[in-house]
């Protein structure tokens, strides 16, 4: 176990710069979520930890120890790949004990690691069947096997759930979190799933182009995104963007003056989620038409227009299509009965509202 | 898929019909082989000799060095092989993996060399051996047949190699192995499959080559390979059909052997389960 300090790492491969200056410190025994949309340096940043690709310049420290210029073996971590990566030639014992026998462990050792390993991940009786006689969801327990028998410094997982059904893939994500607990090692974990980052991590490091966004808690992303950019990616359904004009920390929404932070001055983005919406009256109060409504059971999902003052950024700009497209949502629980057209009211506390410069996407507080 | 009766007739026809096309010389050489010669020009053709000769391969056993130029051949094939292995494992991996500079022409190169006729390499060739003393020696043909496999066998290989996920090797460098120790203890046994059938190849190059054994190998006769031993038998005047084909027939088994114990690499799936 040991801390991981990224000190301002680049990495591009030639004109195309994949990594921009990228510094991160990751404490000892900390469950790191590394999430941002696909092609946004996850893997690529992954790798330059495991070794696997050179950094063009920055440093990487494992426990204190300069590694940059080591060779994956020699950094003492241990890597869970997306397709699993699992010796198709080897029985699953041997996959599990592969990394520990390349290093000169004695077989007793690897045999009395291997059958611990497997005991804590429920695949004793699978150790000798081939990796094409399991199914997914035992190839990712063997994959994780392979990972914690060598007990290394620190994990590495790229996207290690998304080849799961939907279902196996929650199940593994809460046993993910229980391996964490119990062992303990430093976890670095790339997703392009949010919902997979909120529910893992201890911290979450958003990325977009090569770029660190915001690296916070899981609260705090959700409760305070330092763009928009962030503010639109966590969250589901995804935070509803409006325009507004604020002047003296004032703008109209929805018919209704309100409350602007100091900063904000002139045009602005204003982000409201949908579960920030409620039925009935409220601090801001306004009607709206739905034009879908999506019952979930518990909670409803009601699509309406924004109000003509108030349409979302970029709306002249997009296709007559896409216009019509153009929908606010709000996440209602515990609504009465809503139906299509027919006039609902809903309402919502302006504390609840986000401002974004519309030119930077930063947050104004 | 379900397939209507009629078409599953109109598929097993064409199966038929194509294996048939592909049989009959095979079935034409063996009646000649087993007919007495006087009777091999018959009008009509007869299907199935009435006195097969099976004597046949006994007296051509008797009469020439089959076993020699058999043992020739193995040893050409065996050595042209193994030196065309080493040198397309290690080339194909390369192609495969890592961004050479001027990789690309160089992968073109390669290919060019494969669409050059075997013939025309006979005589720098003749001249390279005729220098270093290697004339008429099985170094000879083993090195010259190796030039013609290696082009093959480091594209087929490369393009094996292609297919088998990065993150197989990329797992044992992180599990502590060097990148040779990754390709020799996960990448060359999960390509089993691969390097037999590339391997298989190549021993039928090797086999079948007359152009080279002839001209390198004409005057020494105890290296004569089977394909040469076998036109040796052909008269300037009258040919005797019937052992040449018998002959030649004692000629293919090896191959046949050779695919036999081949085949169970041959088949692949070896590298399912290794992903998703
Ligand atoms: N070997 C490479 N050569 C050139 N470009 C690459 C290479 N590997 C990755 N890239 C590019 O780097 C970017 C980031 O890739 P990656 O780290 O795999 O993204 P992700 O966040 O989806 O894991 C992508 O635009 C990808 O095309
Ligand atoms: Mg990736």
């Amino acid at each position: 176990m040991a801390a991981i300090v990224i000190d301002r790492v680049r990495k591009s491969y030639g004109a195309l710069t994949v990594l921009k200056d990228f510094s991160l410190d990751i404490a000892d025994g900390e469950f790191v979520v590394l999430v941002g949309p696909s092609g946004c340096g996850k893997s690529t940043m992954l790798k330059i930890l495991a070794g696997l690709e050179a950094a063009s310049a920055g440093t990487i420290r494992i426990g204190g120890r300069d590694v940059t210029d080591l060779a994956p073996g020699d950094r003492d971590i241990a890597m869970v790949f997306q397709n699993y990566a699992l010796y198709p030639h080897l029985t699953v014992a041997s996959n599990m004990g592969f990394g520990l026998k390349m290093r000169g462990t004695p077989a007793d050792e690897i045999a009395r690691r291997v059958g611990e390993a497997a005991r804590i991940l429920d695949v004793e009786h699978l150790l000798e069947r081939r990796p094409r006689q399991l199914s997914g969801g035992q190839r990712q327990r063997v994959a994780l096997g392979r990972a914690i028998v060598r007990e290394p410094q620190a994990f590495l997982m790229d996207e290690p759930l998304s080849n799961l059904d939907a279902k196996l893939r929650v199940h593994m994500r809460a046993e993910i979190g229980a391996l964490h607990q119990r062992l303990g090692v430093t976890t670095i974990y790339v997703t392009h799933d949010q919902i997979e980052a909120m529910t893992m991590a201890n911290r979450i490091v958003i990325i977009k182009d090569g770029e660190i966004q915001q690296i916070a808690d899981p609260e705090t992303m959700f409760e305070r995104p330092a763009n928009q950019f962030v503010a639109g990616f966590i969250g589901s359904p995804g935070m509803n963007f409006l325009t507004a004009r604020a002047e003296q920390g004032v703008a109209q929404l929805f018919g209704t003056s309100v409350p602007v932070p100091p900063g904000a001055d002139g045009a602005i983005t204003v982000g409201l989620r949908p579960e920030h919406i409620e039925a009935g009256d409220g601090p801001v109060t306004f009607v709206a038409r739905p034009n879908l409504v999506e019952s979930l059971g518990s909670e409803k999902y009601i699509y309406f227009a924004a109000p003509e003052d108030n349409r979302p950024p970029g709306f002249l700009t997009r296709s007559e299509e896409d216009r019509r497209g153009d929908r606010l949502i709000a996440r209602l629980i515990n609504s009465g009965p809503i139906r299509i057209g027919e006039p609902v009211t809903l309402s919502f506390d302006p504390a609840r509202l986000h401002v974004f410069d519309p030119a930077s996407g930063r947050a104004i507080r | 898929m379900k397939q209507s009766l009629p078409a599953r007739l109109v598929l097993y026809a064409s199966v038929i019909l194509t294996c048939a096309i592909l049989v009959f010389p095979i079935y034409w050489l063996v009646i000649t082989a087993l007919s007495q010669p006087d009777q091999l020009r018959q009008l009509p053709p007869k299907f199935w000799p009435d006195e097969p000769r099976w004597g046949v391969f006994a007296k051509i056993l008797a009469e020439r060095p089959i076993f020699l130029w058999l043992g020739n051949s193995a040893l050409a094939a065996l050595g042209a092989v193994s030196i065309s292995m080493v040198v397309s494992v290690l080339a194909g991996y390369s192609l495969s993996r890592f961004r050479v500079r001027g990789g690309e022409s160089l992968g073109l190169f390669i290919l060019t060399a494969k669409m050059l006729p075997a013939t025309l390499l006979v005589i720098p060739l003749f001249g390279i051996f005729r220098m270093t003393g290697l004339i008429g020696s099985m170094w000879s043909i083993i090195l010259a047949h190796a030039t013609l496999i290696i082009p093959f066998t480091t594209w087929m290989l490369k393009g094996y190699f292609d297919t088998i996920p990065r993150e197989l090797e990329q797992a044992a460098m992180v599990d502590g192995c060097s990148p040779l120790g990754a390709l020799f203890r996960v990448i060359l046994p999960v390509s089993a499959p691969g390097l037999a059938a590339t391997a298989l190849y190549g021993f039928v190059l090797s086999w079948s080559d007359y152009a080279y054994a002839r001209t390198f190998l004409t005057n020494v006769q105890d290296n004569w390979t089977a394909n040469l031993g076998i036109t040796t038998m052909k008269g300037e005047y009258i040919s005797n059909w019937s052992d040449i084909s018998a002959a030649s027939i004692l000629v293919a088994l090896p191959i046949l052997a050779v695919y036999l114990f081949l085949e169970r690499y041959l088949v692949g799936g070896l590298t399912a389960g290794s992903d998703k």
